[in-house]
């Protein structure tokens, strides 16, 4: 407790900062806008902003903080283009849609803005809460991780991604292997054998991992805009001058509670985000509100809006848990954060507590201020937030690809990465089409590296004995975890259609 | 269809892939257990395999993308790759104000208002990007000059 606390003081002295203070804000300001505008989520305003944080050549804990600030900005800016227009941010504002459109239909777009930025703000900061106490003791008991429990933790990483994300749990898996397959082109660091670079000198160290995200996030995203655009326009819907009422504070207040803690576990389990988060936490409450809770739900019921955004903030810190403790990302967008530390050269995992407190504690303090932040700034400035949102979809479009371009060129001023991110920007695109999540291919390509070298360390040691990968306790409980996370949902969905069929 | 197409696709590239795994990757001599071609060669297996399913059981029929929405793609793809092409003999404000104008007009805007976002697009960005967050972008050949003529006068 009082390694937290002391923990805690030396991040706050970071993050306190003025200059940090003010990166926090930027970041949840720039990041609730990009959540707010329709189609845009935070894993693709990460990815696109990535390249520019990177470039602008601040201190490592200075551009983490910015860019967390974006991250938990954008999952509480995907709120309003759900409730305004009807139209998610992203995957993880899915749900609020359901609830939120309908209160601002009937007019009460004020009241359901309010109660989810509240809502927000409480599944978020309790997820922080839950960091700073268990982050530092995940991370002592990782200490004691061998190279063949790592293996075992990325087994459980990829079950769990491939059962959780995605409509096809073979797509899934495929797209993590893609990403896989991408990590493998460049030198070999063991040997220095050169894999998969057809003699070309710009892919000799490997794809730039900033690459790979524009270019199948931002890019793919652009990609995707030209293809949704309609050419009837989207109307928002107006924005009242109500506050949040206590009444629905009392009314919602155990459904926050609650998920919270849903959305925070969920979060922490490898692979899986804010969507899959909200959408327990909303198909929970609404089975714990009962019959009466049938009816209403879908129609503008203040806990199927609260429920869905207290889980989704709170997956976000979640998923910060294991990608800060073990190096292991818990969504797709804290994928791209563990590769920004990795181009920081920091080596994310249960040292990093210890050996470079002022960046574990340092983000984990923005993020507590920054909570405070987008609650202060989304009270009074929602109105502003949504007349951004009516944004035509035509300016839109090409500025994403400016920005994306100003990014990548900027770092190393070469045009052949501008052609790359293009490349993959169509890829991502046909991925997208053939219902491919790209979060996988994302994990898969950050985690490469670290299985690989893990696989081959542990078997060094035992000298190529594979029976090294199920030695230990902690290995053979990563494994049976891994096949519970694949065999519960199929298992779940067979007795589901059996009760279905005892019903009929 | 779409989904065989395409599985098609990846499994030509997967089979490239892992021909270069099991035939080409060596190690001078062996370093340890599992050289440089065994993860490529385990990678390979399993895609395989993923990709083998989808062929069995593939599960989206089309892209559900109409012909004038192709023809926007490539037209956008088309602009793109000229962006790229341009960004560095244009420079970075006037290849930006053809790409921004060009790009709001194809997408919907009146032709006045894509070329002020155009403008505004290249002339803001640089103000700043390159003059207040110090990114390094291309200038275009005439303001290069500009700039060392000023600089050859003081």
């Amino acid at each position: 407790m009082g390694e937290v606390l002391s923990g805690l003081a030396t991040g706050f002295g970071v993050a306190l900062m003025p200059f940090n203070l003010m990166l926090v804000l930027l970041g949840c300001f720039a990041g609730t806008l990009i959540g707010a505008l329709p189609g845009l989520g935070p894993i693709n305003g990460v990815a696109i902003l990535l390249p520019i944080a990177y470039g602008l050549g601040f201190p490592a804990e200075s551009a983490l903080i910015l860019l967390a600030g974006i991250y938990y900005g954008a999952e509480y800016g995907g709120r309003i283009s759900s409730i305004l227009l009807n139209v998610p941010g992203d995957s993880g504002a899915v749900m609020t849609t359901l609830d939120g459109h309908p209160m601002a239909i009937k007019g009460e777009a004020g009241r359901a803005l309010s109660l989810s930025a509240v809502a927000s703000f409480i599944g978020g900061t309790i997820a922080v809460v839950l960091m700073s106490l268990f982050g530092p003791l995940l991370a002592q008991f990782a200490v004691t991780f061998s190279p063949a429990n790592y293996v075992a933790l990325m087994v459980f990483a990829f079950a769990s991604l491939a059962s959780l994300v995605g409509k096809s749990t073979v797509k899934t898996l495929l797209g993590a292997l893609i990403g896989l397959m991408l990590a493998t082109i460049g030198i070999d660091s063991n040997t220095g054998v050169a894999r998969y670079t057809f003699g070309l000198p710009d892919i000799l160290a490997g794809i730039d991992f900033l690459i790979i995200v524009v270019g199948l996030f931002g890019m793919a995203e652009l990609l995707h805009l030209v293809e949704q655009q309609v050419s009837g326009k989207l109307k928002t819907l107006p924005v009242d001058r109500s506050f949040v009422r206590w009444a629905d504070m009392a009314k919602t207040k155990w459904t926050i509670l609650r998920c919270s803690l849903i959305g925070f576990f969920i979060g922490v389990l490898p692979g899986t985000g804010a969507s899959v988060a909200s959408a327990v936490a909303y198909g929970t409450e609404k089975r714990v509100a009962g019959p009466e809770g049938q009816r209403t739900f879908g129609t503008g019921d203040v806990r199927g809006l609260a429920a869905p955004e207290a889980a989704n903030n709170a997956a976000a810190g979640g998923a910060m848990v294991p990608m800060l403790t073990l190096g292991i990302p818990g969504s797709g967008t804290t994928a791209i954060l563990l590769g920004a530390l990795l181009m920081f050269n920091i080596q994310p995992g249960p040292l990093l507590f210890t050996q470079q407190p002022e960046i574990a504690w340092g983000l984990v303090a923005s993020m507590y201020i920054g909570n405070i932040a987008l609650l202060i700034i989304n009270l009074p400035l929602v109105g502003l937030f949504a007349r951004m949102l009516t944004i035509p979809q035509h300016y839109l479009t090409p500025l994403i690809a400016i920005l994306a371009f100003v990014g990548i060129y900027s770092i190393v001023g070469n045009p052949f990465d501008l052609f790359m991110i293009t490349c993959l920007g169509i890829f991502g695109w046909f991925l997208r089409k053939m219902d491919f999540s790209l979060a996988p291919v994302i994990l898969g390509f950050v985690l490469g590296g670290l299985f690989e070298g893990n696989l081959r360390r542990a078997l060094s040691i035992s000298g190529g004995d594979w029976m090294i990968l199920i030695e230990n306790w902690k290995s053979v409980l990563l494994y049976a975890l891994a096949v519970l996370v694949v065999a519960l949902p199929i298992w779940m969905g067979r007795r589901a259609r059996y009760m279905a069929e005892g019903d009929a | 269809m779409a989904d065989r197409i395409f599985a098609g696709i990846l499994l030509l590239v997967t089979l490239a892939y892992s021909y270069i795994a099991f035939a080409i990757i060596k190690a001078p001599f062996q370093y340890d257990p599992l050289g440089p071609e065994s993860w490529p060669r385990i990678l390979s297996v399993v895609a395989l395999l993923c990709i083998v399913g989808i062929l069995w059981k593939p599960d989206t029929d089309s892209l559900n993308v109409a012909g004038r929405t192709w023809f926007r793609l490539g037209a956008m793809v088309a602009l793109l790759f000229a962006y790229a092409e341009l960004y560095e003999p244009l420079g970075f404000i006037v290849s930006t104000t053809l790409f921004g104008a060009v790009v709001a007009r194809m997408l919907g805007a009146t032709w006045v208002r894509s070329a002020l976002f155009g403008v505004a697009a290249g002339v803001l960005g640089w103000l700043l990007c390159v003059e207040l967050l110090d990114l390094n972008l291309p200038e275009s050949e005439w303001l290069a000059e500009f700039n060392s003529d000023n600089e050859g006068a003081n």
